[in-house]
């Protein structure tokens, strides 16, 4: 590719007031905004606007495999497909999908596995597709947590919901929830994702390097931030059902009136 | 919630094609209406222009990116502009992931040709250096939801995403392209404003827009794509056949909806402002 503006990072990932270059503190989240059953085909949706990441996801399921040589005779199987679309990110990607693309599939696959009851759908297949139309950072994060909220809203039986964020360091400092400039010019990324049901990590990866004690606030601050996302996810679900609930009393009302 | 069925029981056909006969449609429009457009352009951070378009509950995001390449031998000073469809599985359960099929290289192909032919995208003005350096555009078109009739819907997000487009302004140098600090917008890219309509027929009743369960009864479509003053380019499918005065018909009326549809999207407010 020979692009005219060049994707170039800048020296400190720091401004002058110790903020971030997006004008965050070190610990804190970029602005997250999330929405259920936005897609009207789908047996259950999500859309999530994650900073300048924006994905959909879709949940079809339970049905027929296909191919039916990867059915199980005991067990469901869940399958994931996180793809980015050729202009989600800054140099043109490819339209086939990649190595990047498809690991990135298994272990979202993996991460969602633990919360869902696969062995009460033998022969049948969960198929949750991810579609990354915008990316800066992250959207392996961003993409766990909006499949989770997707096959809930596709009323799958969940032990509990998943969310995942990305912490880091940068200029040597830790910080919660990477930027895409951050992931990319930044010196660690460590994505994790905690299962509620039991509180327990079900999605771990680092790059870069760290020491022990770094390790251990990594872990704390982890849960702590989760925690508000999760409750973000959980308010996005209640809005939903609030919003039928309140349509139906409407819908009451109004044929109550008629009939008078 | 999942009312996409493969295959249409004789009996919904059957109620599809009365209400046609009728001149009424079972989402109650009439046989010439469109459904509504909603148009959201520049929602992508990281295309160079790109559009969401809501065709009733179709939707279509596209994006467009560029590059800088050496031109074709045949046209040393035009630049390029390719188009790509992707039925993304998450949009229907009629669609299947994995390599491009007969149905999304159709959708890619139908609205490149409306663009091509007509005058819509200024290739001479993505020239940089004769022989050297002209910008590739790719518009790429993501398919969200599917509720019929992809073609025109693609038609108006892959128009909207080019009127929407800010492709950084190159120079010829010794050193190769530099960036000039300008970019190149709206009019810079695009003059004419092709539109596609597309129409279904079943039996000897022709109807414009197909939703999705008319889509499925439907013997046969055909799209039009049209300028101001121009047909630029037509593509009947499906196992059926038109008569020469369905033909010319259609023909006539797409000028009519064209005109009317380009008046009322005014998509030209969707320009870049730098």
């Amino acid at each position: 590719m020979v692009l005219l503006i060049k994707d170039e990072y800048p020296d400190k990932l720091f401004r002058e007031d110790g903020k971030r270059l997006d004008g965050r503190d070190k610990k804190e989240l970029r602005p997250i905004k999330m929405e259920v059953g936005v897609l009207k085909n789908a047996d259950g949706s999500a859309y999530i606007e994650w900073g300048n990441n924006k994905i959909f996801a879709a949940v079809y399921g339970p049905r027929e495999v296909h191919p039916h040589h990867l059915a199980k005779p005991d067990r469901g199987v869940l399958r994931v497909f996180y793809r980015m679309a050729t202009y989600s990110v800054f140099d043109r990607k490819r339209p086939a999908p990649g190595r990047r693309e498809k690991e990135i599939s298994m272990i979202i696959s993996d991460c969602l596995e633990p919360v869902l009851f696969l062995e009460l759908y033998p022969g049948t297949s969960f198929e949750v597709f991810i579609e990354v139309i915008d990316a800066d950072g992250g959207t392996r994060c961003a993409s766990t947590t909006v499949a989770a909220l997707a096959l809930a809203d596709a009323g799958v039986p969940m032990r509990s919901l998943v969310t995942s964020l990305a912490l880091g360091i940068i200029d040597g400092e830790l910080v919660v929830d990477l930027s895409g400039i951050e992931d990319k010019a930044g010196d660690a990324d460590l994505p994790i994702a905690i299962t509620w049901f039991n509180d327990e990590i079900s999605l771990l990866q680092f790059d870069g390097k760290m020491d022990l004690s770094q390790f251990d606030e990594f872990l704390t601050l982890s849960k702590e931030f989760a925690k508000e996302i999760y409750e973000m996810q959980v308010a996005t679900l209640k809005e939903k059902y609030l919003g039928i609930q309140e349509n139906i009393e409407k819908e009451n009302k109004n044929r109550e009136d008629d009939s008078k | 919630m999942m009312d996409v069925k493969r295959v249409i029981s004789k009996i919904e056909r059957k109620y599809i094609k009365n209400n046609l006969k009728k001149e009424q449609r079972i989402d109650g429009r009439g046989l010439w209406d469109y459904r509504d457009f909603k148009i959201t352009p520049g929602l992508i951070a990281s295309a160079e222009g790109s559009a969401d378009v809501l065709l009733g509950e179709t939707r279509i995001i596209t994006g467009l990116k560029y590059d800088v390449g050496t031109p074709f031998p045949d046209l040393p000073d035009e630049g390029v502009c390719t188009l790509m469809a992707e039925l993304l599985p998450l949009a229907s359960p009629l669609f299947e992931g994995g390599p491009p099929n007969n149905q999304s290289i159709e959708l890619a192909r139908v609205v490149d040709r409306g663009i091509r032919h007509a005058d819509c995208v200024q290739t001479k003005k993505l020239c940089i250096k004769e022989k050297e350096a002209v910008y590739i555009l790719f518009v790429d078109m993501y398919v969200i939801n599917h509720s019929g009739n992809l073609i025109d819907c693609g038609g108006v997000s892959a128009l909207t995403s080019l009127i929407n487009a800010h492709i950084p302004e190159g120079r010829w140098t010794e050193n190769g392209v530099e960036w000039t600090g300008k970019y190149l917008t709206g009019e810079d890219i695009v003059k004419e404003l092709p539109l596609v309509m597309t129409y279904g027929k079943i039996d000897d009743i022709v109807f414009a827009d197909p939703s999705l369960p008319e889509e499925l009864v439907s013997d046969g479509r055909i799209s039009i794509s049209v300028t101001e003053t121009q047909i630029t380019s037509i593509q009947k499918s499906g196992g059926t056949t038109f008569s020469f005065d369905e033909i010319q018909m259609l023909a006539k009326k797409s000028m009519e909806i064209g005109k009317q549809l380009r008046k009322d999207l005014d998509l030209l407010q969707y320009k870049t402002k730098i």
